[in-house]
């Protein structure tokens, strides 16, 4: 019975032991933190004709629930504009600008911008990208970090679609190799 | 000696068969008793026979290994003790006036040359003194298996399956449950790895083991309330006990993936005034390049592993203690096909009919991949006394750290997206009472124990379960009674689990927290009889429970990987299982038939319903999913028939068929293993060693014919536009269709500076077949691995032979 009551000891010793070396770091909470969140987008677009004037639209809280108010682009028909996007990610400090980083790689990243009317309006918007990468033959393809932007003739309503494409070594100057970095719409009135 | 054996234990079942009297035996009522165990690994043999020559009588052992002769007149016998895969040695034994004599527990010595016999099933086995439907991998069906991972090596057992992520993640499935309804025992250690994932593949390296068993169905009694599923147990050989220096050498080559292994292992027993101690050092290491599919490699499919472990071992008559300590890191690479940024990038994914980027081989590895990296160890003591029994105390600590790194667009971090940090601290104390025989000539063995866990969580970077701390206490019995043709069987638990959860508000910078607690009780009852010779029948029930984890109530985050959006259901109740189990086992000359039905029925089965909205997120629409209770059953039918047509040539079948219901919804669930059937011919060389090689011995050939069903008792794949938004309902695409493969392997033994090498070759999808498996999470993407042939070496050094 001896030998027993010693290994119960034993036992009860090195379960203490193993308890008391429990640190409560569970208890510390590390905030969510995502390598690559983007928080914020915003649209600049500059008269060609009036370069004083600036059309701006910003969209937060992207990698959350999308805040819109203040991402409404208010164009005048008929006009051509230089484009430029800023991405940024504000869960970092300092805020982070997703836009050089994306620059520094632009061979492997590509915007899709499309423009839809709203409803049965015939509002037009074409996009033309302006800065290529520098991708050999048969690049160089298009980036999508500065564009021109047209406005068509008739007023109305609709939203740009942007999308940016990660294509790591399948760049081909299509929407289709890779997948999404962000997928969102800026709202659209021409007048 | 098969067929002699086979004569013998014709002569021990009919003269033990009930009522059998001989005239001149009345006045003799002398029980002759003892215990037959391996001398290998110390484990009780049941179904060895033991032959008295003098009698012509004899007796087969029971399930803890123990066989009684009875009646006997005193005087001096020749005992004849035989097991298949282990030598036959012959005793004397003396009966005296005593009405009881008990003989010493005898060892019987593996034998090489018989290992090669098909010995893949086997029920009851009393390893673990369960009266439960198990199946087991051990000697050259283990041998077969190496360089594959745990998951695809129990696939050959009937009723496993597998639940894959690509080529490198393999997760084992027991009757249709997997993740957290399964406890893998490592080497007598709960293992704790963050299962919850379907992604996350059990940190273990299965060379380790010398005998991999599985508990098919509820066996929660002994092992923990969760096992509603089933438990793995990975057990590696008894520490050397003969004085001298052994070891072994495996290496495994594939043409597919060209994978490189080799694992090590040196062991030895040491005499003298250190007699008793013994230790053992083991390690492997692995790499494995992209996998190819018929047409194509998967890019980043590569992963690699480096494991050891150490252990030291002191035991002494009737105390030991012993000291474990393993470490399993790896890197797997997952198949960048399969990466998606949104829903529509997936649509755009599973339209296509093979991957946009076709690379050529290589061993690369890059993101996106996981880092894991599991650590044990563990201190057992132990003291036995025939007295009391033996009394088993096993405390554990355990460290899983998991890092998963997804695909970078633009940033320059070197972090991964996922941290996860597990340590969990376990103790066990059992106590095995020594067996104690009833007045009626029956027999009570049974064990009784207390378990306990705590487990700290801590997470990083990106949310998808929180912290947390939990406790858990268990306490158990389970008692035995064996009597001739019939066993009983019948065991209790207790179980006590507490979890607490903590978050922090990110506005506040304040840490708050969830606490639950649950409390059960749980029973099982099995009997077994043996009805004739040939036919042995077992039945079992079992109730278990499983309180739901930290993922099922607090989980949310975006899965990546899955495409999903899930959220946990802090409000969830505990699943209750009701598991019936019914075997048949038929063995008549050469037929052996084995034939398993078992019905788990499950009260709030927690699984993944889809939500009507999904979530917008910066890269686009991901649909959510919610974790839901159901009313699910899980019946099916495991079925393996042994067929010799000829002495040498023999048909094996294995087949399983699995129906899964939800009751509640009156629908199907999703992610169940469709039916399936393997057949295969194998052709033994025996008796023919002189006309080959002095140097060759136990040759054969096999050759099989895998077909796997379309699981057509799916969800239906729907989805509907509902507000300007698409809802699903089922899988995002319909099952795969059915397949076959063929298969064949080839092995033998060639002695070589006086050591047995063992050298198997394997190939699987020999026709090269382009397919796609229901329960491959990456079936979306791309193809099943092409044909692939393995060479496996192994090479017993110095005292290890067997």
């Amino acid at each position: 019975m001896q030998p027993v009551q010693k290994s119960s000891l034993l036992f009860l010793l090195a379960v203490g032991l193993l308890a008391g070396a429990c640190k409560k770091d569970e208890q510390n909470v590390d905030p969510t933190d995502d390598n690559e969140a983007i928080t914020t987008a915003t649209l600049s677009l500059t008269n060609t004709a009036v370069p004083s004037e600036v059309v701006s639209g910003t969209i937060e809280n992207l990698n959350t629930s999308a805040n819109v108010t203040s991402a409404t682009l208010n164009l005048k028909a008929n006009t051509t504009y230089n484009g430029s996007i800023m991405l940024l990610d504000k869960t970092k400090t300092p805020t982070v600008d997703a836009t050089e980083e994306i620059r520094e790689k632009t061979n492997e990243h590509l915007f899709v911008y499309t423009y839809a009317p709203t409803g049965t309006t015939t509002s037009a918007l074409s996009v033309t990208i302006t800065d290529r990468d520098s991708n050999p033959s048969p690049g160089p393809y298009p980036v999508g970090l500065t564009t021109r932007m047209q406005t068509g003739a008739t007023a109305g309503a609709g939203s740009l679609r942007v999308v940016l494409r990660h294509q790591p070594n399948s760049k081909n100057g299509t929407e289709t190799p890779g997948s999404s970095d962000l997928d969102t719409k800026f709202p659209v009135v021409i007048k | 000696m098969p067929i002699y054996h086979l004569f013998i234990t014709a002569l021990i079942l009919v003269s033990t068969l009930p009522p059998l009297t001989v005239l001149g035996q009345a006045t003799c009522t002398g029980v002759l008793t003892g215990r037959i165990v391996g001398q290998d690994n110390g484990q009780p043999l049941p179904g060895a026979t033991v032959y008295l020559r003098e009698r012509q009588t004899g007796a087969i052992t029971d399930t803890v290994g123990t066989y009684r002769v009875t009646p006997l007149c005193p005087g001096t016998y020749t005992l004849t003790i035989e097991y298949i895969g282990y030598k036959t040695l012959t005793v004397p034994a003396t009966v005296g006036a005593d009405s009881l004599t008990t003989l010493a527990t005898i060892r019987l010595v593996p034998d090489n040359h018989t290992l090669q016999e098909v010995v893949v099933t086997e029920h009851r086995s009393e390893a673990q003194k369960l009266l439960q439907v198990q199946a087991g991998l051990s000697g050259n069906a283990l041998n077969a298996t190496r360089g594959q991972s745990l998951g695809e090596s129990l696939k050959t057992l009937p009723g496993l399956y597998s639940i894959q992520t690509g080529p490198s993640i393999s997760k084992p499935v027991i009757h249709g449950l997997y993740s957290n309804r399964i406890i893998t025992l490592n080497n007598g250690v709960r293992q704790e790895d963050q299962q919850w994932g379907t992604e996350h593949a059990p940190q273990i390296d299965p060379f380790l083991a010398t005998r991999i068993t599985v508990i098919k169905g509820a066996a929660g009694i002994r092992y923990g309330s969760d096992a509603i599923g089933g438990v793995i147990l990975i057990e590696p050989a008894a520490m050397p006990t003969v004085t001298g220096l052994g070891g072994e050498l495996n290496l495994v080559g594939a043409t597919n993936g060209r994978q490189q292994t080799a694992s090590g292992l040196l062991e030895q027993a040491l005499g003298g005034p250190l007699k008793g101690l013994s230790w053992r050092v083991q390690g492997t290491l692995r790499k494995v390049g992209y996998a190819r599919t018929p047409n194509y490699f998967l890019e980043n499919s590569s992963y690699r592993e480096t494991n050891y472990s150490a252990g030291l071992n002191y035991t002494r008559q009737n105390v030991g203690i012993d000291l474990f300590y393993s470490q399993f890191a790896t890197r797997i690479g997952l198949f960048r096909g399969a990466q998606v940024g949104s829903l529509s990038d997936f649509y755009a994914a599973i339209a296509r009919p093979e991957p946009l980027r076709q690379p050529g081989f290589s061993y690369a590895l890059d993101r996106p991949y996981q880092d894991v990296q599991h650590d044990l160890f563990r201190l057992r003591a132990f003291v036995r006394s025939d007295r009391w029994g033996t009394l088993t105390a096993t405390v554990a600590r355990q460290q899983n750290v998991r890092q998963e790194y997804d695909l970078l667009s633009f940033s320059r971090s070197t972090d991964p997206e996922l941290y996860l940090k597990l340590v969990t601290h376990t103790a066990d104390l059992v106590w095995e009472h020594a067996p104690v025989p009833a007045k009626n000539g029956g027999r009570w063995t049974g064990s009784a124990g207390f378990s306990g866990i705590t487990q700290g969580n801590v997470r990083r970077f990106l949310f998808l379960i929180p912290n947390f701390r939990n406790y858990g206490a268990g306490l158990f019995g389970i008692e035995r009674y064996a009597r001739g043709r019939w066993t009983v069987e019948g065991g209790l638990r207790y179980d006590y689990r507490w979890l607490r959860a903590y978050f922090l508000d990110e506005v506040t910078d304040r840490v708050t927290n969830k606490t639950r607690d649950w409390q059960n009780v749980m029973g099982s009852l099995g009997a077994t009889v043996q009805l004739t010779p040939e036919l042995a029948l077992t039945g079992t029930f079992s109730t278990a429970w499983r309180a739901p984890n930290v993922s099922d109530l607090y989980s949310d985050g975006l899965h990546q990987s899955a495409v999903a959006y899930e959220r946990g259901n802090p409000t969830l109740n505990p699943e209750y299982a009701y598991n019936t189990n019914l075997n048949v086992e038929y063995n008549r000359n050469r037929l052996h038939v084995d034939l398993g039905l078992y019905n788990n029925r499950i009260n709030n089965y927690i699984y993944l319903k889809p939500d009507s909205v999904p979530i917008v997120r910066q890269r686009g629409a991901f649909p959510a999913y919610t974790y839901n209770q159901v009313l699910a059953t899980f019946r099916g039918v495991d079925a393996t028939i042994q067929y010799k047509l000829l002495p040498r040539l023999t048909l094996i079948s294995k087949t399983s068929l699995l129906f899964a219901y939800d009751h509640t919804n009156n629908d199907y669930l999703v992610y169940i293993p469709p039916n399936r059937t393997d057949n295969s011919l194998r052709y033994d060389f025996i008796g023919t060693d002189a006309s080959l090689s002095r140097r060759v011995s136990g040759l054969y050939i096999s050759a099989n014919v895998l077909y796997v069903a379309r699981q057509n008792r799916a969800p239906a794949v729907s989805e509907r536009q509902e507000n300007g938004q698409l809802i699903f309902t089922g899988d995002f695409a319909p099952p795969p269709p059915a397949y076959t493969l063929v298969g064949a392997e080839a092995g033998m033994r060639w002695q070589v500076a006086g050591h047995p090498l063992s050298i198997i070759l394997t190939g699987s999808n020999l026709l090269n077949r382009a397919y796609r498996d229901y329960l491959d999470r990456f079936r979306y993407f791309a193809d099943e691995p092409a044909r692939n042939i393995m060479l496996k070496l192994r090479m017993p050094l110095g005292q290890r032979k067997s």
